[in-house]
């Protein structure tokens, strides 16, 4: 039973052990440069890139090595100098096979020379918009759509609210927190960005109520800040959900299909915020982020800032090593990270985090029979049948699995976190996903 | 650095809530069922222990046997088949012979259960249905006479004591114990068959009331105290509605069980009787009314997933109750009413609406075919109309 606060908040979800308290009093940390970079050629939703350097090449930190003229798209960039070693297909983080180049670092690397003088104040919402282009951001809560295009909204939809997801509300993670306590005032001018780029009068931080050492952080930056403001959210997952998010905060429901335009509401994850305000104050492109170390699995927890395209061993070893036996290796959240089966993979724009979780913490019941409890159907945040999806995309009954809610599901992992007969929702939800879209397009 | 050989690589959540699993659930309900079992034996004698060992081991043996044969695995420890054992059990009168519990048992963990499927397939409350099958058979007989509380006092504590059919006596039934056929035991009136019988109408007490039956004062008026704490006549597990309201109360807090239900079929059922001014207060307390409300109709497998379709499911369990006792001759109903809405369950799942977050419309069926199609269908081409 959800225990009622004041704070705002959404209906259903869940309320997983948070176990932040490992890794958020960790200032962050530089991670160590590795001596090879594996830096996927696309890292976003959307269109893949072109690769624009051959092996051999030199390149220099920051330099963009992968773009794609399509508008729905992501440059990539270097993120050492160094020399281009190949180029080839390796295995992402989700398990397909990605082209990604990889560069050998050179022995000196040389800091990245920010720009200075630019006039933060001065600068027009569409230049904004090329500047996160330019700079490669996507959304860097997981989902990595490219930002600019959500700076674009239709133009028949005006934005009147910035939200900023800084609920960080998977377990575990607690990189965004430790941004917004070491740099509060960076994320209000990334926020001022964000609400100029698509002409919002009010930019509102959500911030749950288990950080309020940042609400205090970030409500002193923004004071005086016209528009600005920090709300306090209830302690809950998937509280920085897009749509939940958008609900908690201003009471608007975005329809099932539609996108956060709809009610005039533009969601941006912290992180990223931070990055356009460092790509418009300083130039500096997406090549590098803060992620979270952490789990039961891990020596020495810590928030590091990294360069993309690190491979995790080489993160995971700065950080002491694992401890115990491994059991899972989770690149992101615990509720919808994705397991490795080694630590090989490189971390990419959206990696919010590395979690181990040792064997013995590990809680995989075998699938059973779905006993009709309905805990899936209190938990899914969207009011779907999650226990339904499954049943029919068993029977292959894609119409029916639709109607059941198939493509609202957006994988938060409530039903399955609650469901007593270990149902694995989640990939039946995305394989009905997938048979649903093929079917559209024949 | 090392690193276990086997990665579990599984798909997202990687978390799961601590103790949500298929036999804690059931391990819930036995310990909300426990006080009501321990209060039966006080008020029954031991003669309850062998039928709830009786139906216990029949279930359990039954269900080893079912699943070898159909080739399932055998899954004794999730519990679901002693908590369909002892449900059963509570359903009875606590004199009804051990070969007719043997017999019920098996019917709800071979028929109602298994051959539907197993766990989660079943579409009728086992118990219940178990419950039901008896009551309309010849066995009929042998599960509802109600001996009055503390029988066991004529009888001894221990001594197993049984229905037994006997044309030589007028009622045509006696009491079996090891000592011979006891014709010094009594048979109580249940609360509700004694308002049926014209016996308890408000204001007229006609004819006599039952001997040394603790529930009714010696006005013949129910005794509501007595009602509520469980000293009367009736099945194994109704009598304490006290005990049952705790074992819910505490399900409810466990997550076992959502409250909607209990309330909703409860709720109706005394709205209408209050409204009717029929009986309310024995009709509340005097049946099974909280025992199928709070751990019959609550089954998982056999309730609507849905909070709107629980609302329909329990409320339409209260009016049916209100139905079958304001019309038919029996006093009962609880179960039947369940029996009855048990399979409308499926209905109401697939066409009561659950509108998704955001919807503006609202409802109440879904656009869900309502013939269901055999064939998977590829009309999906051209059905993914937006809402
Ligand atoms: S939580 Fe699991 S067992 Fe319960 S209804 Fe949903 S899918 Fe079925
Ligand atoms: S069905 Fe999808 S949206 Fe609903 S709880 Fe499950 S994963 Fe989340």
């Amino acid at each position: 039973m959800a225990i009622k606060t004041d704070h705002k908040t959404f209906k259903g979800g869940v309320h997983p052990p948070y176990n932040k308290e490992m890794a958020s009093s960790q200032p962050i940390k530089a991670a160590p440069v590795p001596a090879e970079v594996i830096i996927p050629l696309s890292q976003h939703i959307g269109a893949p890139n072109e690769v624009l350097v051959s092996p051999g090449d030199k390149v220099t930190v920051g330099q963009k090595i992968g773009g794609s003229e399509a508008f729905v798209s992501a440059a990539v960039h270097s993120s050492v100098a160094g020399t281009v070693k190949s180029i080839t297909e390796i295995t992402g983080f989700t398990g397909a096979m990605v082209k990604a180049v990889i560069i050998e670092s050179a022995p000196e690397q040389p800091e990245f020379e920010k720009k200075a003088g630019a006039d933060l104040d001065a600068v027009t919402g569409d230049r904004v918009r090329e500047i996160a282009r330019e700079a490669g951001l996507v959304g860097m809560g997981g989902a990595a759509f490219p930002t600019h295009v959500k700076l674009a909204p239709p133009q028949d939809k005006a934005i009147d609210t910035v939200i900023i997801n800084a609920c960080e509300c998977e377990p575990f993670l607690t990189c965004d927190h430790r941004l917004m306590l070491e740099r509060a005032s960076d994320l209000v001018s990334g926020v001022k960005l964000l609400m100029k780029a698509v002409g919002a009068k009010s930019g509102i931080v959500g911030i749950e109520a288990n950080k309020m050492d940042a609400v205090d952080e970030v409500r002193k930056a923004a004071e005086g800040e016209p528009g600005v403001s920090v709300e306090v959210l209830e302690v809950k997952y998937p509280e920085g959900a897009e749509k939940m998010l958008i609900y908690a905060l201003t009471g608007r429901k975005v329809p099932p299909g539609k996108l956060p335009s709809e009610v005039s509401c533009l969601v941006q994850n912290a992180g990223t915020a931070l990055a356009l305000y460092e790509a418009a104050a300083w130039g500096k492109p997406l090549y590098e982020r803060v992620l979270t170390i952490t789990g039961p699995g891990i020596k020495q927890p810590c928030n590091l800032l990294a360069k993309i395209g690190t491979p995790i061993s080489t993160l995971v070893d700065f950080c002491g090593g694992f401890r115990g036996e491994a059991g899972k290796l989770i690149l992101g959240g615990p509720m919808t990270g994705w397991a490795q089966k080694d630590a090989s993979a490189p971390i990419v724009k959206g990696t919010s985090g590395v979690l181990v979780l040792t064997a013995d913490a590990i809680d995989v019941g075998i699938e059973q029979e779905c006993v009709r409890c309905g805990k899936c159907v209190d938990a899914c945040p969207m009011f779907l049948l999650p226990n339904f999806i499954v049943q029919y995309t068993k029977r292959e009954e894609w119409d029916k699995a639709e109607m059941s809610g198939a493509l609202d599901c957006f994988e938060c992992g409530c039903c399955s976190f609650v469901c007593p007969a270990y149902i694995p929702h989640v990939s039946y939800a995305r394989e009905a996903k997938a048979e649903i879209a093929a079917l559209r397009k024949r | 650095m090392e690193m276990a050989d086997t990665m579990q690589v599984t798909v997202s959540p990687h978390l799961h809530r601590r103790d949500e699993t298929i036999s804690r659930g059931m391990r819930n309900v036995l310990v909300a069922l426990a006080p009501l079992g321990i209060w039966a034996i006080i008020i029954f004698g031991f003669n309850v222990v062998y039928i709830l060992a009786v139906s216990c081991i029949t279930a359990a043996l039954s269900e080893i046997v079912m699943r070898k044969i159909m080739r399932r695995p055998v899954t004794l420890s999730d519990g679901s088949a002693m908590v369909t054992a002892i449900l059963f059990a509570f359903l009875l009168a606590p004199t009804t012979p051990l070969w007719v519990v043997a017999i019920g048992s098996f019917i709800a963990v071979v028929i109602a259960k298994e051959l539907f499927g197993g766990l989660g397939k079943n579409i009728f409350n086992p118990a219940i249905f178990a419950r039901v099958v008896l009551f309309f058979s010849p066995l009929a007989v042998y599960s509802q006479r109600y001996a009055r509380p503390f029988f066991w006092k004529t009888t001894g504590f221990f001594s197993p004591v049984a229905t037994s059919i006997n044309n030589n006596v007028s009622s045509g039934v006696v009491y079996k114990t090891l000592a011979g056929n006891s014709t010094s035991l009594v048979t109580a009136a249940t609360p509700l068959s004694l308002f049926k019988s014209g016996r308890l109408l408000p204001g007229i007490v006609t004819g006599p009331t039952p001997v040394g039956s603790t529930w009714v004062t010696s006005s013949g008026r129910p005794n509501v105290g007595g009602l509520f704490l469980g000293l009367k006549s009736g099945t194994i597990g109704e009598i304490s509605i006290l005990l049952i309201l705790l074992g819910g109360l505490y399900l409810i807090y466990k997550g076992t069980v959502d409250w909607r239900i209990p309330a909703g079929i409860i709720g109706a059922f005394f709205l209408l009787t209050l409204v009717t001014w029929y009986h309310p207060v024995d009709n509340l307390f005097g049946g099974g009314l909280f025992l199928g409300a709070f751990f019959m109709a609550t089954d998982w497998v056999t309730s609507p997933v849905t909070r709107r379709g629980k609302w329909i499911f329990a409320i339409g369990i209260g009016v049916t109750i209100f139905i079958l006792r304001f019309w038919s001759a029996r006093p009962e109903g609880v179960a039947l009413a369940i029996i009855i809405w048990n399979p409308l369950t499926l209905l109401i799942d697939r066409y009561i609406a659950q509108p998704r977050f955001g919807e503006v419309t609202n409802p109440l069926f879904s656009k869900l075919p309502i013939l269901p199609k055999s064939k998977p269908v590829p009309a999906a081409k051209s059905a993914p109309e937006k809402t």
